[in-house]
């Protein structure tokens, strides 16, 4: 956790010139998406292809595995755009991890069987996001049931027996719909006001 | 709340891609349920690409003139492939296991990995293993211990790397819960129990298990057992 602060301050602010780069590059990028703008990936593909084709040189010594690697990280670029999350970090830093991905199988591939593991299992960055898997569920990893038994007790009634359904019994939000009678988006909506909720006490009284 | 978390070193190489596949599993499911090493990865992914990206000159604001490592012909040819592409269909995610009634949710890179995982079996009394298929060297597997299970004291010929994905289980030096990670060496000895409650552990090894204590020795000729990928 110390290393965490050190790093934060170490790294500062982004000079204004990488600002404006990463500002103009999220936005061709939400134009890739929403538009599919060829325009707009021409123009990342001039600015990125070069800087992709320079780390693959490095890491790989070899011209056209490099050509390789720029192609493959540019293809998901263009289909994958509206993964981009603005929030989460800059365009580079996400090109970046497509590129660590592609270099990854690129690696492994001459000692490839065919259903060998590939870099979008081992690093999911390029999923569609997934209700189920982004819904919270890191609360239930992150706590132990045991530790937080008794703020359960401060929950509204319909929205505890679905949590307890969910997470001591280990039922799907389906499950739980058909059990009790009800529609899948209100045990959702409560699975996610529940969590919520036990996050806010959780944290008060942290 | 986790206590116990992979070092910089190795979250770096996480980030890098430069850690086994096996490990690489490990580590991205501990840092699914861990918000502070997710924290500490991005920051890493951001120097990361500090050094490999943003070492070559900045070419988005002054249009690519002046350098020459593509062609525009090279460039015409990857974007007429790249528009002409298919989108790969993404990995679909499964992230319910069960075991003798228990039901686990699968943290989001297991739940991404949940077609390579085999059948469980018991080995021995209330431990149960099923494999992971990822192609490395080494074994991985998925560990379930109920209740009141003790594994018998024992050592690795190389490294083990344990992640607690749901439960607690406990050896000599200390108790281990839901998103801990543990990284043991050759010379460390141990033996992991469980006590009231049961414990489902990711793990990978990369030579097999060596028992030392008493009785358990005579396990050693299969000791094969604990981690082999399929028999």
């Amino acid at each position: 956790m110390q290393v965490t602060s050190e790093r934060t301050s170490q790294r500062g602010v982004m000079n204004t010139t990488q600002q404006d780069t990463a500002e103009k590059a999220a936005e061709l990028l939400a134009k890739v998406a929403e538009t599919r703008s060829r325009a707009a990936f021409s123009e990342l593909f001039s600015h990125f292809a070069p800087k992709l084709q320079a780390y693959g040189t490095r890491q790989f010594g070899n011209e056209q595995t490099a050509m390789d690697l720029v192609q493959e990280t540019m293809t998901n670029v263009w289909h994958k755009a509206h993964l981009f999350k603005p929030d989460r970090g800059s365009p580079s830093t996400w090109i970046f991890t497509i590129a660590r991905n592609i270099r990854f199988d690129l690696l492994r591939k001459n000692k490839k069987r065919k259903d060998d593991i590939s870099a979008d299992e081992l690093w999911p960055i390029l999923a569609e996001q997934n209700d189920n898997l982004d819904d919270g569920y890191a609360l239930d990893n992150d706590v132990l049931m045991q530790e937080i038994a008794h703020y359960y007790a401060q929950l509204p009634d319909p929205q505890r027996v679905v949590v307890e359904k969910i997470y001591i019994e280990g039922k799907s939000q389906q499950e739980v719909s058909d059990s009790l009678g009800i529609p899948l988006g209100t045990v959702k909506s409560r699975t996610r006001l529940a969590l919520k909720k036990l996050k806010e006490l959780i944290v008060e009284h942290d | 709340m986790i206590k116990s978390h992979p070092s910089e070193a190795i979250l770096y190489q996480y980030a890098s891609g430069d850690l086994s596949a096996a490990m690489t599993l490990v580590v991205g499911t501990h840092v699914d349920m861990c918000s502070v090493c997710q924290q500490t990865v991005c920051e890493i992914e951001h120097d990361l690409c500090s050094k490999h990206l943003d070492t070559v000159v900045q070419t988005l604001n002054t249009p690519s003139h002046g350098y020459s490592g593509l062609s525009k012909t090279d460039t015409d040819k990857m974007l007429e492939k790249i528009f002409s592409s298919e989108a790969k269909p993404a990995v679909q995610p499964d992230e319910l296991i069960c075991l003798e009634g228990r039901r686990f949710v699968l943290p989001r890179t297991l739940a991404h990995n949940r077609a390579r995982i085999g059948d469980w079996t018991n080995l021995v009394g209330k431990l149960w293993r099923a494999p992971i298929d990822v192609g490395d060297r080494g074994h991985t597997n998925l560990i379930y211990m109920e209740p009141g299970t003790q594994v018998p004291e024992h050592t690795h010929k190389g490294q083990e790397a344990t992640l607690v994905v749901d439960g607690v289980f406990n050896d000599e030096k200390d108790v281990y819960y839901n998103g801990d990670f543990i990284l043991l060496d050759a010379d460390r000895t141990h033996t992991p129990q469980t006590s009231a409650q049961d414990c489902l552990t990711l793990a990978t090894l990369d030579a097999p298990l060596y028992f030392t204590s008493g009785i358990s020795r005579l396990l050693n000729p299969f000791s094969s057992l604990f981690f082999r990928a399929s028999a």
